[in-house]
């Protein structure tokens, strides 16, 4: 399929935003759909449904589920951030990608490519009925009672990715809350009684 | 008029006798008190017989009937008020009374033949959502009926400061254990568990769980918004 991607972007600055469409949409595969100033307009406004958001992580507080969620209404979006100066690693382990206002226009276009491949192999977990290893690991820390956030330490994963796991756990199997996962996880023998 | 495509044409002018097409109609006329033996008379004669709000008693059957109906509160009064929380609890009546003491000894029953770990596991489980139903239900009943009933009933402002919204904020979903535990008894519970009583108990839990949900689209589509306005 030869469609170009969408992304939209999320950015204060508009010299910032139309210099990124311009590197952004050069190579031919990606194509700018919305702009937006801050995450109340993002919210408010048809998001022009993305398969990559790029977003200044100054205008929102990623830990904050709810800012998260805006953001994630539609599955397997990629959200990478645009950096202007250094942000520590915690923060950016949230994003599926970074650019840098020293980014060439190849090395924007790798990253996005790469974001992209994030939420590609997610799809492919999809469509398998089957729990994969990766989801079998996320549920039983899930059931062991950890937070997304412990959850996301421990394997090295973004908040934004475990709740994607966690989504795609749930719909396999049709159990939404803990109780139900942990008692999935102990007939299945992920968990062992005398874990709790 | 609502606008759904598929909504059934029933209106004032239908039979009454013409709806009662499913258990779940016949729920309604049970839960509100209405007598069978129609006769040939409409909706509209019934429900003047009855003292009851055509257009209240109208959006319930439509809730039912029609799939993924969202009611609003046009032309629904302060009067249809106490009318609307009598049919939440005599429904709550019918789950405390008969639906959960009956879908729990099933599930006893299905647990028995079950091992250790599972039947221990699944005991609990059920017995935590048992809790759950319980906690929803007490706090309707002592706590926001009440309330109701007293802001409607006195012209003045109530001096307490609860408010409709806080019910809004704390109704919690009852249906989600539920459609758990239906996935678990259709999908993963062990061989030994017979298939006899685990059929029983999936019945059991297909008559409840669009009953469930029903009652929250009322409680909230309805109830709230329409108690809000006289707040
Ligand atoms: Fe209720
Ligand atoms: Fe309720």
């Amino acid at each position: 399929m030869s469609t170009k991607h969408k992304v939209t972007i999320i950015e204060p600055s508009e010299i910032v935003s139309a210099g990124l469409k311009q590197l952004v949409e050069y190579g031919g595969n990606f194509h700018v759909v919305k702009i937006f100033k801050s995450i109340q307009d993002y919210s408010e406004n048809q998001n022009g449904n993305p398969d990559i958001i790029l977003i200044n992580p100054s205008v929102m507080n990623i830990g904050d589920t709810n800012e998260r969620n805006i953001l994630t209404t539609k599955d397997n979006v990629s959200i990478v951030a645009i950096c202007y100066l250094a942000y520590n690693e915690e923060t950016l382990r949230n994003y599926d990608g970074c650019i840098g206002m020293f980014c060439t226009q190849e090395q924007i276009e790798k990253k996005l490519q790469s974001a992209l491949k994030t939420s590609s192999d997610k799809e492919q977990d999809d469509n398998s009925n089957e729990l994969s290893a990766r989801e079998c690991e996320i549920l039983t820390a899930v059931a062991k009672g950890k937070t997304n956030k412990e959850i996301a330490d421990e394997f090295n994963l973004s908040i934004h990715t475990v709740i994607s796991h966690r989504k795609n756990i749930s719909h396999k199997l049709g159990i939404n809350s803990i109780a139900g996962l942990t008692i999935y996880a102990v007939m299945n023998k992920l968990l062992d009684v005398e874990d709790f | 008029m609502d606008n759904k495509i598929n909504a059934p044409t029933f209106s004032a002018k239908t039979k009454m006798s013409e709806i009662i097409t499913s258990s779940s109609l016949l729920s309604i006329i049970e839960r509100l008190n209405i007598k069978l033996g129609f006769g040939e008379a409409s909706i509209n004669e019934i429900c003047r017989r009855n003292n009851l709000s055509t257009e209240l008693f109208l959006k319930i059957c439509k809730v039912y009937a029609v799939e993924s109906f969202v009611p609003d509160i046009e032309n629904l009064t302060r009067e249809d008020i106490p009318e609307i929380i009598g049919y939440l609890q005599r429904t709550h009546k019918y789950w405390t009374g008969s639906f959960f003491p009956n879908l729990h000894s099933n599930i006893h029953t299905m647990l028995d033949s079950c091992d250790g770990t599972s039947k221990r596991m699944l005991n609990k489980f059920y017995d935590d959502y048992d809790e759950e139903i319980k906690k929803h239900l007490d706090y309707e009943e002592n706590t926001v009926f009440p309330y109701i009933l007293s802001l409607i009933d006195s012209e003045q402002k109530n001096a307490n400061s609860y408010r409709i919204k806080d019910f809004e904020e704390n109704h919690s979903n009852i249906e989600e254990k539920l459609q758990d535990l239906k996935n678990i008894v259709i999908k993963y519970l062990p061989e030994s568990a017979s298939q006899q009583s685990r059929i029983n108990v999936l019945n059991e839990i297909f008559k409840i769980e669009d009953d469930l949900n029903k009652h929250s689209i009322i409680e909230n589509k309805i109830l709230i918004p329409l108690v809000s306005k006289f707040e």
